[in-house]
């Protein structure tokens, strides 16, 4: 490649002439020194650039340098009550739009960058996107792959609930035209299914964090098995050193408050999204819970609570834009003082010291009744918690002994 | 040996690989330390397989994964959580051999490292410590602590000094037994052993300090690296009267093996029947008190703007945590307060725990017949990958599908039957709480890592509108 240099100086033509009426010195020295022409011809040409483009490392390096694609997980609080609460302030429909502008912008940062959203319903979790397959579709995907002579009725990515795309649309990037109407019509359809008296106050998190956590394990397996070398087990115990493909994080919309029947399933995905080194961020538009900050804490995540609903678009973009990897370049928000203090079990009083049961770990604010666990059933014993510390009595005999001795020894 | 190998991979039952390692024992004591490992040497081609096309069948990989999970026992067991143990390592010259590599010290070291980390990921409310056997003597190598950071440095440091002269048992052990005399009744007392020597130099009757363990209900554990040895066999066997000796004493086949039972101690052990103490009899655990209740204290974490000092260490902190009782300033958690000896932890070490005592239920195979009733469920509910699909299957089989049971299994010998050991032939695992199906990624996945099932954390809504209800006794969501 050193040989084949490019003629827009000294003028090419002269040593190119010289070359040609001396082709045997050509042949003899196929390596000229000092900058002498070779002559190429244009099939020369085109071999070396090909094979330049099968040696040179430059490719490789490149993948190295770039930052791994993304795949953000978004949890949405859709609990019916907590929304009616926030109307006036924050309607969830725009709330979604906000949400839509900002997946279009993680989208957008990378031509890799994955998005999933799943509504954590009040008792239910499900995905909004991407649409879970029905039996339908996946009949529709598979009479499409046995005859494909046959004309096959063009299927869109949103199962056909984009019947008519407005004018508007039209214009519209596609993988973000997708996710908002596969979004928008999910969110519509749980709306749907949502009766009067399954409302409750609750919102099911653990479920939402446990399918974003199994959906990113997936993904991530998914992602990694392109590289053959690379282990795919799910313990992940072997693989430290392999190179990272797909960064995940978790991104909860949180307007709900009370979680504490949950709290061991929320306390498992934790330490799974500990384990895992996937950051949960916290976007706490109302309500109140320690749980979240803890997760967030625990999994090094941002937690901000927005004060001002009506921009949450700026929240979003300003706080949570970042992926786990442009993180390590800037200073997040998160909040310092982190509540820490357990709720007792039994009155699920908020404490700061308390007794635990040594069998199945159950905090109480005060030894419970007849000493018995009311977790586990099992009988304690107490040992010698909450006494006054006893003072040893004087003991009188010994007393009277060193006095006696005393007496011996002045009489000596 | 090739056939005894090949056997090891198709069905991989525990009595397989019981007499696999007392053969290896046999083996290399006959032949001595230096030969025992030419022919072991490594035949990964022989884990490669191919299916009834020729093809090579990737889902051995899995089906691997999946066996290891099958092992787990997820009966819900009372098992002592709060655990004192002490992690004895042979630093004798047996430990130079380079059969595992680089060689057996430097590999144990960089385990036990790996060690010391999950076991406090996974208790984080022990106490460890740990000791080292070296020419002839016991060696202090970290204190009984509950700091995971201290171990590791001291584990480094000792990275340098080559292993020396003969391990001694009996050291060791009385060693550890000093250092677990004092823990408190509730806990568990265990000592684990990495050996690696074929002998034991000992100063005195070592049987009178196993039966001193055995009086202390000391229970001890024992890899070994080389080949079993009879003094170790009576010292778990003696120790451990409720575990089989097949679980408590182990030797460990090759390095992957020697993590696998290494991080399997990692797990908090039951606690045997006869703990709940009936006067006296209690001989049976390394628990000997039962059930107490614990004072503890849940303090809250402070930022100073300016470092004071911390009542643990006497090093300037900015940051720390206050006792609830004396608030004397600690640096981190878990600890005992320095100056009132108040237990300190934070609510999510207790939660840390709560997975051992409340395992996930396994998950239960489905079969074709099974899946054809539930044409709707096309993809794994949690990672919406699709299943493959119920009418292939039938298309594939003719009428056989009916019976799919013992009609495939004939037809196709082998492979069925290594199926059976829990791979599912649809590809579909179902909860038998909350009948969801799932795949085997997020199977493996959600037993090893989450603890959690995904369908019965949220389907709860639903299950209530369809009226169906669980096996009875499956695990509460909520705890």
């Amino acid at each position: 490649m050193s040989y084949c240099r490019p003629n827009s100086e000294k003028g090419g033509l002269k040593p190119k002439a010289k070359q040609e009426s001396t082709p045997e010195a050509a042949a003899e020295k196929p390596w000229p020194e000092g900058g002498t022409w070779v002559h190429l011809s244009p099939q020369d040409l085109t071999r070396l650039g090909k094979m330049e483009a099968i040696d040179s490392s430059e490719h490789y390096e490149k993948t190295k340098e770039e930052s791994p694609a993304s795949l953000l997980v978004i949890i949405l609080d859709t609990n019916p009550h907590a929304w009616f609460a926030l109307d006036d302030q924050l309607p969830l429909t725009s709330a979604i739009a906000h949400i839509c502008v900002f997946i279009n912008a993680h989208l957008a940062f990378n031509d890799a960058n994955k998005v999933a959203v799943i509504a954590s319903h009040n008792q239910r979790a499900v995905f909004l996107y991407p649409t879970p397959p029905t039996a339908a579709t996946q009949h529709d995907a598979s009479t499409a792959q046995n005859d494909s002579s046959a004309d096959v009725e063009m299927v869109d990515a949103s199962n056909g609930t984009s019947a008519n795309p407005s004018s508007a649309d039209a214009n519209k990037y596609r993988p973000f035209h997708q996710v908002q109407q596969a979004m928008t019509s999910a969110i519509q359809k749980l709306m749907d299914e949502t009766k009067p008296e399954s409302l409750a106050s609750t919102t099911a998190i653990a479920g939402a964090l446990t399918l974003a956590l199994t959906y990113i394990n997936k993904q991530t397996i998914l992602a990694n098995s392109v590289l053959p070398s690379s282990d795919t087990n799910a313990t992940g115990a072997h693989d430290e050193n392999a190179p990272v493909l797909l960064t995940s994080r978790i991104l909860i919309l949180s307007v709900s408050g009370d979680l504490a029947n949950q709290y061991i399933p929320i306390m498992n995905t934790i330490f799974a999204c500990q384990r895992k080194s996937i950051p949960i961020d916290i976007a706490k538009i109302a309500g109140d819970s320690v749980f979240l900050q803890q997760a967030s804490d625990a999994t090094k995540g941002i937690f901000i609570q927005v004060e001002h609903p009506q921009g949450l678009l700026q929240y979003l973009m300003m706080g949570f834009l970042s992926d786990p990897t442009s993180r390590q370049h800037l200073i997040s928000a998160t909040q310092a003082g982190v509540d820490f203090r357990a709720a007792c079990f039994c009155h699920r009083k908020v404490i700061d010291m308390g007794y635990v049961c040594s069998i199945c770990l159950s905090i109480f604010c005060s030894p419970p009744e007849g000493s018995v666990c009311l977790t586990c059933g099992t009988h304690l014993s107490l040992g010698d918690y909450g006494k006054v510390p006893a003072v040893i009595p004087k003991k009188k005999k010994d007393k009277k002994g060193k006095a006696k001795e005393k007496v011996a020894d002045t009489e000596n | 040996m090739a056939d005894s190998d090949s056997d090891y991979v198709q069905d991989g039952s525990e009595e397989e690989v019981s007499r696999h390692q007392i053969t290896r024992g046999v083996k290399a004591v006959r032949a001595g330390p230096d030969q025992s490992k030419k022919w072991e040497v490594a035949r990964p081609w022989d884990d490669v397989r191919e299916d009834a096309t020729g093809a090579i069948a990737v889902d051995d990989m899995l089906e691997a994964g999946k066996r290891k999970r099958k092992l787990k026992d997820t009966t819900p067991l009372q098992r002592g959580i709060i655990r004192h143990l002490i992690l004895v390592i042979d630093c004798s010259t047996a430990m130079l051999e380079t059969d595992m590599r680089p060689t057996r010290y430097l590999l144990t070291l960089r385990y036990a490292q790996a060690f010391v980390l999950e076991f406090f990921e996974q208790n984080p409310i022990s106490q460890l410590g740990i000791i080292g056997m070296r020419d002839g003597l016991a060696q202090r190598i970290s204190d009984t602590s509950g700091n995971p950071s201290d171990h590791i440095a001291r584990l480094q440091t000792i990275r340098e000094q080559e292993p020396k002269g003969q391990a001694s048992l009996q050291n060791a052990l009385d060693m550890s037994r000093a250092a677990l005399f004092h823990a408190p009744t509730h806990t568990t007392r265990e000592v684990l052993l990495l050996y690696g020597s074929l002998l034991s130099s000992d100063p005195g009757d070592i049987h009178q300090t196993i039966t001193a363990l055995a009086n202390d209900h000391i229970t001890c554990v024992v890899i070994g690296l080389a080949a079993q040895i009879a003094i170790c066999r009576t010292l778990v066997s003696r120790t451990n009267p409720s575990m089989p000796v097949s679980e408590s004493y182990t030797v460990a086949l090759d390095d992957i093996h020697y993590r696998e039972l290494l991080m399997r101690a990692t797990t908090p052990p039951p606690t045997a029947s006869s703990t709940t103490n009936t006067n006296g009899a209690q001989k049976q655990s390394g628990i000997i008190g039962g059930s107490t209740l614990l004072s503890m204290g849940f303090p809250s974490r402070i930022t100073d703007r300016l470092p004071s000092l911390c009542a643990c260490h006497s090093r300037p902190t900015s940051g720390g945590y206050l006792c609830s009782r004396c608030s004397a300033k600690v640096c981190a958690l878990p600890s005992k307060c320095p100056c009132c000896g108040l237990t300190l932890i934070l609510s999510t070490h207790l939660a840390r725990s709560y997975h051992h005592l409340f395992p996930l239920r396994n998950w239960k195979e489905v079969s074709w017949q099974r899946a054809a009733l539930c044409p709707d469920t096309v993809a794994c509910f949690s990672c919406l990958a699709a299943f493959p699909p119920a009418q292939l299957r039938r298309a594939d089989s003719g009428a056989g599908a009916k019976e799919a049971g013992e009609g495939t299994r004939t037809k196709v010998g082998k492979r069925e039957k290594r199926k059976e050991i829990g791979i599912s032939e649809s590809g579909r695992y179902e909860c038998e709480t909350c009948h969801t199906f799932f795949c085997i990624d997020c199977d493996v996945f959600c037993h090893d890592v989450v603890h959690n099932c995904p369908g019965c954390q949220s389907r709860e809504g639903d299950l209530l509108d369809r009226g169906l209800d669980g096996d009875g006794d499956g695990r509460d969501g909520a705890g």
